[in-house]
């Protein structure tokens, strides 16, 4: 074969999804707090060639974090305790989105609060912003004494916190589920009820780690979220019961670091994948990983990525 | 500064002992490697290896760009499991960089007396910023160059040999069995009247404890001084906001920058180093 007709052939495939009302060119983002806001990745990656940029987690007002040290690696993994240090949402549009407006790429923002009111109050400033697709929710960050996974732990608080942002935003709303819970899948389906357009999962799993010389825990925040290789088989399995339960689309986060690995959440049933700790390591990985999806549906004769996901066979094994 | 980053796969040339805790890698690049600042650092893992995860931030020891290649030579302390790693590469072996990263050392203006404070494998960014900056016909001008090097012992004194006719060298251990018995803070502090503050400059790297009596020793004192704050790191990019350190900020408020993009130099005055992280041995698992 010449390389022009292998060309050709690239161009054929159709990777394009759909998150709700948004469409995305392909189904490879990045996961929020592991690209920045994009721009300290792009002398590495070509954002136009991403499926959506999913920025760190935006609160009402500016974030300094938890106090170092906030990382820690583990085996097959890291622990962070970074404690959503940000910009706050308005100097994220003012100083980081217009740069981020510039690429033809989905932009999606991460939103976090306190309470139920600053949640309402982020997506409010962010609803009807040019430049940004579609609202991601953070109700599942370990690390922060009141918010995130207090929200995400509970059926009924996870679907209050949906229903009031439900009310404030027309763009496409994704909530962001933590693992931390006993059943993942009614938390997916009161968020579903609640009018979330998708869910992602999973957050970090909470974990620690300790200097047995010092006594001392390795975080500053004593525990943390696990993240990496080491996480992954309880991503896909929650992925696996999650998408047996709703209708809404999965998009499926979790030590992601390869395009085999990103394959098996989406032959798994995910619409979409996020990378997350692979862009610590490798800076290029969601190129990596596009193309390596790109190759792998050549090699098996899939014209269109919607053909993948999902086409898991189980046998009679998964009818439990 | 530079503000190219790049992303190269280097070919270990060298990789030797040079004190009983410490190595040194000389990594051959690509000639497009762009050239690395005083002070600023690089994100190093073995390719083709998935276990340690992380890349693991090392200051340049040394820069050489020729026609076909480029020469990074990194010093590097035993902190842990990546680095004993690291100790058993081969020549020939490949590692993936990336880099230079950071902001480095600022040289101010009309200097006549720069003086180096360094402890351990802190001495690594001060002989590359001593080489690459103070070796010109500016310099000559004012007086030469003052070095305080300390370790725990004297088989733990690396650079030596670069430093030998660059500078006044002033050799400091803990234990006395080389030079001064005592921290290279307490020899400065015996000497700092010495130095007039307007025409002076300290650069220094070391281990918290290091930096944090340098703190105490220059807080009423005018002489400004630029230190290399080490961290552990994840991404080195600015994206994870894993390697902060306090710092005072605008209205002397206190807030966390990030070492590997608003530092790894920072100034003295500016820095509250809070961390239980040892700052020599800012390894990921230390």
């Amino acid at each position: 074969m010449n390389p022009k007709s292998e060309e050709d052939r690239i161009e054929l495939q159709d990777l394009t999804i759909a998150i709700g009302s948004m469409t995305l060119k392909n189904p490879v983002m990045t996961a929020s707090g592991t690209f920045g806001y994009g721009e300290e990745y792009a002398p590495f990656v070509d954002l136009n060639r991403l499926g959506a940029v999913v920025v760190k987690g935006l609160s009402l007002e500016p974030r300094s974090g938890n106090p170092p040290p906030r990382i820690m690696e583990t085996p097959s993994g890291m622990l962070n305790a970074v404690g959503l240090q940000n910009i706050g949402v308005r100097d994220f549009i003012a100083r980081k989105l217009p740069f981020l407006r510039r690429y033809d790429t989905a932009v999606i923002a991460n939103i976090f609060g306190e309470t139920v009111d600053e949640y309402r109050q982020v997506a409010e400033i962010l609803n009807g912003t040019e430049g940004i697709h579609a609202i991601e929710v953070n109700i599942s960050c370990p690390n922060v004494k009141r918010g995130g996974i207090s929200f995400g732990a509970c059926p009924d608080a996870a679907a209050e916190i949906t229903r009031h942002i439900r009310s404030e935003t027309d763009l496409p709303l994704i909530v962001k589920l933590t693992p931390n819970v006993t059943d993942i899948a009614q938390i997916a389906l009161a968020v579903e009820a609640a009018g979330a357009d998708a869910v992602s999962l999973i957050n970090t799993v909470t974990g620690m780690s300790v200097d047995i010389e010092r006594r001392r825990p390795h975080l500053a925040n004593v525990t943390g979220g696990l993240s990496g290789p080491a996480i992954r088989p309880i991503a896909l399995r929650m992925v696996w019961q999650v998408v047996r339960a709703v209708k809404v689309p999965v998009i499926g986060i979790g030590g992601i670091m390869t395009a085999s690995d990103a394959l098996e959440f989406l032959i798994t049933g995910a619409r979409a994948v996020e990378i997350g700790t692979a862009n610590f390591i490798q800076p290029a990985a969601t190129m990596e990983i596009l193309d390596g999806i790109k190759d792998y549906m050549i090699r098996h004769k899939i014209g269109k990525i919607t053909e993948l996901i999902g086409s898991l066979d189980t046998g009679t094994q998964g009818n439990c | 500064m530079n503000e190219i980053q790049s992303m190269m796969t280097g070919v270990i040339r060298e990789n030797r002992k040079v004190a009983s805790d410490q190595f040194m890698m000389t990594v051959i690049l690509p000639p497009s490697f762009p050239i690395p600042a005083p002070g600023q650092f690089v994100m190093v893992r073995e390719a083709n290896r998935g276990e340690p995860l992380l890349a693991r931030p090392l200051s340049v020891y040394g820069f050489q760009k020729q026609d076909d290649h480029a020469v990074l030579e990194l010093l590097y302390r035993l902190a842990g499991r990546g680095t004993i790693l690291f100790s058993k590469m081969k020549p020939g072996d490949e590692v993936a960089l990336i880099g230079p990263l950071g902001k480095g050392f600022t040289i101010p203006e009309g200097l006549t007396r720069v003086l180096f404070i360094a402890g351990g494998v802190g001495v690594a960014p001060l002989i590359f910023l001593l080489q690459d900056r103070f070796l010109t016909a500016e310099t000559e001008k004012g007086k030469k160059p003052i070095f305080y090097l300390g370790a725990r012992n004297v088989n733990l004194l690396v650079g030596l040999e670069r430093l030998n006719g660059l500078c006044d060298l002033k050799l400091c251990t803990d234990d006395g069995s080389q030079g001064y018995h005592g921290p290279v803070t307490e020899l400065l502090k015996s000497e700092i009247e010495g130095y007039d503050p307007k025409e002076t400059v300290i650069f220094a790297c070391g281990p918290t404890p290091m930096i944090l009596s340098l703190g105490r020793l220059l807080k009423d004192n005018p002489i400004p001084c630029q230190v290399s704050i080490e961290e552990r790191m994840a991404c080195g990019l600015g994206a994870c906001l894993g390697c902060v350190v306090a710092i005072r900020g605008p209205g002397r408020k206190r807030e966390y920058v990030r070492v590997c993009l608003e530092g790894p130099v920072f100034d003295l005055k500016e820095v509250l180093p809070t961390s239980s992280v040892d700052m020599q041995g800012s390894e990921n698992e230390s």
